[in-house]
């Protein structure tokens, strides 16, 4: 259904090279609001390319990105920085959180460096610590937490600004597949409660199609693309 | 592979390591030439004053007998610059003197040897100024062994024994023997190795944080991999002892260096021989040897953690370093032990080495005291922050404030050592009054009554020559008893009185001879004192009292009412002299004594206030140099405390945080403990200075604005430290997201 409509993140003819070698050779990709979507593919395929590269955090060498329809490839650094503070969230494969907050504090982390005051910041970072299910676990530090219960606090950071979309590099790499399934679940529900397009990078691919739409790449190129469910 | 191979193969693939073993082997390479100076400067001070002893009395020779030479030494300056002048009769065949190093042959009656500078002032300036002073014919140069330091002023004048001044004594020989070591240096010296070494090792310490968390994954593999504690030990030590061992050498070698820009520094009146610094291979030998084991030992004992505890190191497990408060009880109490060694040494002069351990505990104890401080304040920050910056300080401050307050440690020597030393100073300065009956301008020499009418007339006669219009006086003073009361009385006549005594500005003469004194002199009473015999000689009773003003608290008699046969405690001859006229009335009186010693209140200012000059040289030298340290390891100790986070700050600016934003709060987290260490150190430095000062002295101590100065160089540091911040953030941001 939402195929119709107007894509909110694209990517043209992506091309990413590290010196002879291509991590990208020309990728065409569409995002749609609140959509779900795998990318699937061997190790050193360039999944993680591709995803930096539509995040702004890599500049492409070619080709074209745009998000709502506005070009974002061209954009400085400063203005990616932005973009990718307010309409991106992030998700990494283990937390990367601050290891001297406690949970709340890394979730309001972000909000806090976007201006947002301490109430207002740890506010929302207790609501969505709360709805990915982590009540009474707010003052703990990253230390004191399980690998699931760390990825959750990473998926409220990520998504505690309301973004736009949510790119995620093998959310469940460090966790068992019990505990990676669920992470995803509880990324995916909470996306949905916001409208946030998700992207997740993961080797899994029993993962991969319990999810709406995958998309497999190797070599650099988009092998091909199933829409499932 | 043994340790050592496998240590270059670390050095070889890895750039950060080989960055941290770059900076260790330079802060060993400081510590040690550092080190080396300072244990050649006792050595150096002993080897000056060795060559000078020739030019000082030494009191023994004169009492044993067997007399050869009549001596006799003095002070003297031109433009406030020290000559040194030697006097000296042989009392026997002159072939039979003993010469010291340096003096080629004794100078006969009216010939005089010089140093090399002073011959070259001396034709320089007009004779007046200086050359007829000597009253003797230059006939050759004092040789380098014969010099104090390169550019002293010094004259031997030799005489026959009649025209020796009254002070000469008659020696079996020049002096010679073993120096006094000067205490002074060998105490700052000792002072200069804890502030300096203690900066140094810090410097290496957080070179090895740059690599510390890479190292412990690195062990900690190889312990999983089943090596044993004692071979990742010694494989640490052989990493870190590679990198020591380079330094030492390199240290060793750019010492002569150091000692060549030493040797500019003026200490004592002058600069110093290159010679004078050269320090015997079986002492520097030792001293590599142990800054090498000091920096290899640290290294080892930083590793107990993963040598103990393999897996903890690989994971992110986390453990708040609980700190006690009895570690505020450690200032106290250094204090203490640092003031009772202290009144130990001055009670008993016994060794040093007590006060100097002392010194060294309480320059130890913020380090126990700084990192309490620094976790409260972490805990004041937690709970108020409104801010990210304050957020990320205060918990970083509150979970590891060893780690936080090492970066500062550095600091924090310098800031205390230095406030210590320029609290001491200006209130030394102030204490350094000198009394004299004279004006401050008035130059004087004391001689015997049998001899000052010859030296009035012959002073006068050159002043004359020299086409001076003011002439020399002769001076008296004695003690005059009133009742109960003591009053210092001066014999001269009104006029001379206003030109010479302090405080006479407001006094009328009289017409007629008259007794001047500030308060009311019962005459019936009153008599000059006879310390031999402990009587009285009566003063005439009819003699007119006049008023002096209360600013001169002298008694003024004049010598026509001086009743004969009353003793005077000391004979003086004295000449007013101005700015201009200073230096031919000091040629004047020496020519016209022949040698005496000429005093002059600014004189002998002059000469403490050199002393005073060295202290603050030394001290700003010591403060720079401390604080360059402590600048560059508080710089890499931030920029590795930065590289240990590299993943979350990897992710957080990925994330879209601005480097800007991360970095201001991570120089907050920077730059507070520095700050807190350094007000916390000033106030101590500053506080133990006041006591010290209080052992030698009892009024109070002067605080000069230069106290703030270590406080403000430390944060400056402390600043400049922070600034590392955001080029080490950048770095991690231009480094592949995830790549260890
Ligand atoms: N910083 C870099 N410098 C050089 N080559 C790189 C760099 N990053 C990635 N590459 C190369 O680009 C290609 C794609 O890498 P990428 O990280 O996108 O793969 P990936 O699909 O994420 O692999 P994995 O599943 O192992 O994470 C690989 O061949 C890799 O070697
Ligand atoms: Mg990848």
């Amino acid at each position: 259904m939402h195929t119709q409509a107007t894509p909110l993140l694209t990517g043209r003819g992506l091309v990413k090279r590290y010196g002879q070698q291509y991590a990208l050779a020309g990728v065409d990709i569409d995002i749609h609001a609140g959509e779900v979507l795998a990318i699937v593919g061997p190790s050193g395929s360039g999944k993680t390319s591709l995803l930096h590269v539509l995040a702004g955090i890599l500049r492409t060498d070619e080709g074209q990105i745009t998000l709502g329809g506005q070009r974002i490839d061209q954009l400085n650094e400063t203005r990616r920085s932005e973009l990718r503070r307010t309409e991106f969230g992030f998700v990494f494969q283990s937390g990367m959180l601050v290891a001297e907050l406690t949970a709340e504090e890394n979730v309001a982390l972000p909000l806090l460096l976007g201006g947002r005051d301490r109430t207002t910041a740890l506010g929302a970072a207790r609501e969505w610590i709360g709805r990915l299910g982590l009540q009474g676990k707010e003052h703990r530090r990253p230390g004191e937490l399980s690998g699931g219960e760390a990825q959750r606090v990473a998926i409220a950071r990520a998504i505690a600004h309301r973004p736009k979309v949510i790119f995620a590099d093998e959310p469940t790499g460090a966790l068992d597949t019990r505990t990676g399934h669920d992470t995803v679940q509880a990324l995916v529900e909470s996306a949905r409660t916001t409208n946030t397009a998700v992207i997740i990078v993961t080797h899994d691919r029993e993962l991969a199609a319990s999810l709406p739409r995958t998309v497999a790449i190797r070599d650099g190129r988009i092998e091909q693309a199933v829409p499932t469910a | 592979m043994n340790p050592v191979q496998l240590a270059l193969r670390v050095l070889r693939a890895d750039r950060r390591t080989r960055v941290a073993t770059l900076l260790t082997a330079v802060g060993v390479a400081v510590a040690t030439a550092l080190v080396l100076l300072l244990a050649s400067l006792p050595m150096a001070a002993e080897a000056r004053a060795e060559r000078a002893l020739w030019q000082q009395p030494q009191y023994e020779l004169s009492t044993g007998g067997g007399a050869t030479i009549s001596w006799s030494s003095s002070t003297d300056e031109i433009d406030g610059e020290l000559i040194t002048r030697v006097d000296v009769a042989p009392l026997v065949d002159p072939a039979d003197v003993t010469l010291p190093p340096g003096i080629e042959r004794l100078p006969g009656p009216g010939e005089m040897l010089q140093s090399p500078d002073l011959a070259t002032l001396a034709r320089e300036r007009p004779p007046a100024e200086l050359a007829d002073r000597f009253g003797a014919e230059p006939v050759g140069l004092l040789g380098d062994d014969a010099l104090r330091f390169p550019e002293q002023l010094v004259v031997l004048v030799g005489h026959s024994r009649d025209t020796m001044p009254d002070s000469a004594m008659e020696l079996s020989s020049f002096g010679f023997g073993d120096a006094e070591p000067d205490e002074l240096l060998s105490l700052l010296a000792g002072v200069g190795v804890v502030v300096l070494l203690v900066p140094s090792l810090v410097l290496v310490a957080s070179a090895s944080r740059l690599i510390a968390a890479r190292r412990e994954r690195r062990l900690a593999a190889l312990r999983l991999a089943g090596a044993t504690p004692a071979q990742v030990t010694a494989m640490v030590a052989a990493e870190t002892g590679l990198a020591a061992v380079a330094g030492a050498v390199l240290g060793v070698a750019a010492s002569p260096l150091l000692h060549r820009l030493a040797a500019f520094v003026p200490w004592a009146g002058g600069t110093w021989f290159a010679g004078d610094f050269v320090l015997p291979v079986w002492l520097v030998v030792p001293i590599a040897l142990v800054v090498v084991v000091l920096v290899v030992g640290a290294a080892v004992a930083g590793l107990r953690r993963v040598v103990n505890t393999p897996l903890m190191a690989t994971g992110t497990g986390y453990a708040r370093k609980p700190l006690s408060w009895w570690r505020l009880l450690l200032v106290p109490a250094a204090v203490a032990v640092f003031f009772w060694t202290l009144t130990q040494a001055s009670r008993q002069d016994g060794t040093m080495l007590p006060m100097l351990v002392a010194l060294g505990v309480l320059m130890w104890s913020p380090s126990l005291v700084g990192p309490w401080i620094t976790s409260a304040l972490g805990g004041v920050f937690v709970r108020r922050w409104r801010r990210p910056a304050a957020l990320l300080a205060g918990r970083r401050l509150r979970d590891d404030p060893k780690a936080a307050y090492r970066a500062s440690a550095g600091v924090v020597l310098a800031a205390f050592a230095g406030s210590m030393a320029l609290t001491l100073m200006p209130s030394l300065e102030a204490e350094s009054g000198y009394y004299s009956q004279f004006r401050e301008e008035v130059l004087y020499l004391t001689t015997s009554e049998d001899r000052a009418a010859a030296i009035v007339a012959d002073a006068d006669e050159a002043l004359a020559g020299y086409g001076l219009d003011v002439r020399a006086a002769r001076v008296d003073h004695a003690d005059i008893t009133s009742g109960q009361e003591l009053h210092m009385a001066v014999v001269a006549t009104c006029a001379e009185a206003k030109r010479l005594l302090p405080g006479t500005e407001g006094l009328t003469c009289r017409d007629a001879p008259a007794i001047y004194a500030s308060q009311p002199l019962d005459l019936a009473k009153a008599g000059v004192h006879d310390p031999s015999t402990g009587s009285t000689v009566p003063l005439p009773a009819d003699a007119p009292v006049a008023p002096m003003p209360a600013a001169a608290d002298v008694v003024v008699v004049d010598p026509v009412l001086w009743p004969s046969g009353a003793p005077a405690q000391g004979v003086s001859v004295a000449v007013p002299a101005t700015e201009k006229s200073r230096e031919i009335v000091r040629t004047a009186l020496l020519g016209a004594s022949g040698g005496e010693q000429v005093i002059s209140k600014e004189m002998m200012l002059g000469q403490q206030d050199t002393q005073l000059a060295d202290l603050r040289r030394v001290t700003v030298i010591g403060l720079v140099t401390a604080s360059l340290l402590a600048g560059v390891s508080a710089a890499i100790s931030t920029a590795g405390s930065v590289m240990d986070r590299r993943r979350t700050f990897g992710a957080l600016m990925a994330a879209g945080t601005p480097v800007r934003t991360l970095a201001r709060a991570l120089r907050a987290e920077a730059a507070l403990p520095a700050l807190v260490a350094t007000l916390g150190a000033g106030a101590l430095g500053t506080a133990v200075a006041v006591g010290l000062f209080g052992l030698v002295s009892q009024s109070a101590p002067v605080f000069s604005p230069w106290i703030a100065a270590p406080v403000v160089l430390g944060a400056l540091v402390a600043l400049l430290a922070a600034a590392v911040c955001a080029p080490a953030l950048r770095r991690v941001r231009a480094e592949p997201l995830v790549d260890e």
